[in-house]
C-alpha cells in the first residue's frame, strides 16, 4: 500500500484511489453477510410458499405423473396453501392470542414489582440492595429444568396447569431480571442534578420518585416491555412445559403443530413449519427494529450504553 | 427515614421469586436426596455414574465454547463493517440485528436439512456436481448447531462492540489516521483491544456462554432432525435436552430424583457464573 505522506497531491490522490477497490471489496463482504443473516429467513418463508428451487439448478420443470395423478416434484410456483392453513385450521391467530395475553400479564406483574426495585438498584442507597442485585442476576442464569419441574408438579396439583396466569407468573423468572436491569439502566440514565434539584425543592424521595423520575422514563418503560414482549413471545422451554391445549404459544405452536400432546413432536408438514416459523419471526423482528437502539442495553442486562 | 420505606418494594419482589425461584428450588433438593429409603444421596451417585450425564456434560461444555467463541468472531466482523460508514449504513446494521429477534426453536428449523442445506444440496450436486454430503455425520450437525447458535447471537456482540465503539473518543482514530493506518490496521489495534478489554463485553460474553450451556431450543429440533427423538447419550444431547428427554420420555419412568440431582447441581454452577457476572458488574459501575 502507498504509505507517503510527502507533498499535499499525491495523499489525497491516493486516499482517493485507494478506497475504490477496498470499498467494493468491503461492500461484497457486507453483502455476503447480509446474505448469511438474512437467506435462512427468506429461505423459511419460500418454503413456506411451497418454493423449491430445485427445477433452476436441475432444469427440469415437468410434472411428473405417478399412477396417473399429475405430481408436482416442486418448483417456483408459489402457492400461499400453508401461510392460510397456518391462520385457519392451524389457529396461528389463537397462537398469537395466547402469546399476547402470557406477555400482557407477565410483563404487568414484572413491571409493577420490578420499576420500584429498578429505582432502588439505581439511586437509593440502602441497605441489602447488592443482595436483590445478585438473586436477580442468579434467577437470569439459572437453568429452567430446576424451577420448571417443580412448577409442572405443583401446577398440575393445584390446577394452574394451561392457565394464563400460570404460565405468565413462570414467564417472569425470564423476564423479571431482563426489566429490572434494563430499568436500572434507564433510570441511571436520568441526571443526578435533576434529582438533587427536587431535592433542593423539598420533595421528599418518595414524591421525586412518583412525580419527577417516573414520567421521565416511561420511554425507557415501552421500550422495556416491548423487549420483554419479544423475549416470552421466543420463549419456548417453560411455556413448552406449563401450556397445554388451551393456553398454547407460538413458539409452542410453531414446533409441535396442533398436536396436543405435550411429548410428541408433531408438525403438521415441514411446509407448513415452516409457513408458522415465518409468521412467527416477522412481528419479532419489526419490533426489535424499533427499538433497536436500545437493544444492546436490553441483551447485556443496562450495562451496555 | 424515608428511605426505610423503601423495603416494603421488596415484599412483591420476594413474594413472586417466592413462587418462581425458592420454592421450586428446595422442592427439587427436597426431591433429589429422598428416596424410597429415607433420605441419602444415591441420586447424585446415579448421577455421577451416568455416562449420558457424562455425555451430556461434554457435550454442553464442547457446544457453548465453540458456539460463544463463533458468535465473538462474526460479530467482531460486523462490527468491523459498520464502523466502516459504508453507505447505507443503517440498512446493512438492520440485516444484521434481524437473527436476534427470531425464537431459538424457529433457528432450529431454519437451519435444519430439509430449509436451508435442502437447497446448499441441490445446487452442491447439480451446478457443482460434487457427491450429496452426509447431513447425519457428528462432524456436521454439530457444526451446523453451534453455528446457528452464533448466527443468532453474533448480533449482540455487535450491537456491544458498537456501543463500546460509540462511547470512545474519535481522536485515537484520527491519530492513528495522521499515522497512515489503514482501516483494518486502526481496527486491529484500537477498537478491537478496546471491546475484548471492555469489562461490559466480557460480562455479555460470560452471559452469553452461561446462556449456551442451557441450549435447548436449537439441540431439541436437531436431535428430531437427526432421529435422535427417544434415545439419550446422543452427540445433541445438551444437559437440558437431556433432562427434557429423561423427564418427558416415559420409557425412563419418570426419574424425578436424578433430574432434581442434575438440576441442583446446575444450580451450583449457576451461583458460581452470577458471582462472576456480579463482579464484572462491580468493575462497570466503578468506571
Amino acid at each position: 500500500m502507498p504509505n507517503d505522506t510527502e507533498g499535499n497531491a499525491a495523499p489525497k490522490a491516493a486516499k482517493r484511489r485507494r478506497p475504490s477497490t477496498r470499498r467494493f471489496l468491503l461492500y461484497f463482504v457486507a453483502i455476503l453477510f447480509v446474505l448469511n443473516a438474512f437467506w435462512p429467513m427468506f429461505t423459511m418463508a419460500a418454503t413456506g410458499y411451497g418454493i423449491d428451487w430445485t427445477p433452476i439448478f436441475t432444469g427440469q420443470f415437468a410434472v411428473r405423473y405417478i399412477a396417473g395423478i399429475p405430481f408436482y416434484s416442486g418448483g417456483i410456483f408459489p402457492t400461499p396453501a400453508s401461510y392460510i392453513a397456518a391462520l385457519t385450521y392451524l389457529h396461528f391467530p389463537k397462537l398469537m392470542e395466547s402469546s399476547l395475553i402470557i406477555a400482557f400479564i407477565s410483563i404487568s406483574i414484572a413491571m409493577l414489582v420490578g420499576i420500584p426495585i429498578a429505582y432502588i438498584l439505581a439511586r437509593i442507597d440502602i441497605k441489602g440492595r447488592n443482595l436483590v442485585a445478585y438473586l436477580l442476576l442468579a434467577l437470569r442464569t439459572i437453568s429452567p429444568f430446576v424451577v420448571i419441574i417443580p412448577l409442572y408438579v405443583a401446577y398440575s396439583n393445584i390446577g394452574l396447569f394451561d392457565t394464563y396466569p400460570g404460565v405468565a407468573i413462570a414467564e417472569d423468572m425470564l423476564i423479571l431480571t431482563v426489566v429490572v436491569w434494563m430499568l436500572r439502566g434507564f433510570f441511571q440514565d436520568i441526571p443526578r442534578e435533576i434529582y438533587d434539584a427536587a431535592n433542593v425543592f423539598g420533595k421528599s424521595e418518595g414524591q421525586i420518585f412518583r412525580r419527577v423520575i417516573l414520567p421521565m422514563v416511561i420511554p425507557g418503560i415501552v421500550v422495556t416491555a416491548l423487549f420483554a414482549l419479544v423475549l416470552v413471545w421466543n420463549e419456548f422451554l417453560i411455556a413448552d412445559t406449563l401450556t397445554g391445549p388451551v393456553t398454547k404459544t407460538v413458539a409452542v405452536g410453531v414446533w409441535s403443530g396442533l398436536g396436543d400432546s405435550l411429548a410428541t413432536v408433531t408438525p403438521s408438514s415441514f411446509d407448513d413449519l415452516n409457513a408458522t416459523g415465518t409468521l412467527a419471526f416477522i412481528p419479532a423482528i419489526v419490533v426489535m427494529l424499533l427499538i433497536r437502539k436500545y437493544l444492546a442495553k436490553g441483551f447485556s442486562l443496562g450495562t451496555a450504553r | 427515614m424515608a428511605s426505610r420505606y423503601w423495603y416494603l418494594f421488596f415484599i412483591p419482589l420476594f413474594t413472586l421469586l417466592a413462587v418462581v425461584e425458592f420454592y421450586p428450588l428446595l422442592d427439587s433438593f427436597y426431591r433429589s436426596i429422598s428416596t424410597t429409603g429415607g433420605l441419602s444421596l444415591s441420586n447424585y451417585q446415579t448421577m455421577f455414574t451416568d455416562s449420558a450425564f457424562w455425555n451430556a456434560v461434554n457435550i454442553s461444555i464442547l457446544y457453548s465454547l465453540t458456539s460463544t467463541l463463533e458468535a465473538l468472531a462474526i460479530g467482531l466482523v460486523l462490527t468491523f463493517i459498520v464502523i466502516q460508514n459504508l453507505r447505507g449504513r443503517s440498512v446493512f446494521e438492520a440485516f444484521f440485528i434481524m437473527p436476534l429477534a427470531v425464537a431459538p426453536i424457529v433457528v432450529g428449523t431454519l437451519w435444519s436439512p430439509g430449509g436451508f442445506w435442502d437447497d446448499i444440496q441441490t445446487f452442491n450436486s447439480f451446478i457443482l456436481h460434487l457427491p450429496v454430503f452426509s447431513e447425519t455425520t457428528p462432524a456436521f450437525y454439530f457444526t451446523v448447531m453451534t453455528y446457528s447458535d452464533a448466527w443468532e447471537w453474533a448480533p449482540l456482540i455487535m450491537l456491544v462492540a458498537l456501543s463500546i465503539y460509540n462511547a470512545t473518543p474519535k481522536e485515537i482514530y484520527e491519530a492513528a489516521e495522521l499515522h497512515g493506518a489503514s482501516a483494518f490496521q486502526k481496527f486491529r489495534s484500537i477498537t478491537l483491544p478496546m471491546v475484548l478489554r471492555s469489562p461490559v463485553m466480557q460480562f455479555v460474553v460470560v452471559l452469553r456462554f452461561i446462556d449456551a450451556m442451557r441450549a435447548f431450543e436449537i439441540p431439541l429440533s436437531w436431535s428430531f432432525w437427526i432421529g435422535f427423538s427417544t434415545s439419550v447419550g446422543s452427540p445433541v444431547d445438551s444437559l437440558s435436552l437431556y433432562l427434557y428427554k429423561l423427564f418427558f420420555i416415559p420409557l425412563f419412568n419418570f426419574p424425578i430424583g436424578l433430574i432434581s440431582a442434575i438440576g441442583i447441581l446446575l444450580f451450583c454452577f449457576t451461583l458460581l457464573g452470577a458471582a462472576i457476572m456480579l463482579r464484572f458488574i462491580r468493575v462497570i459501575g466503578g468506571q
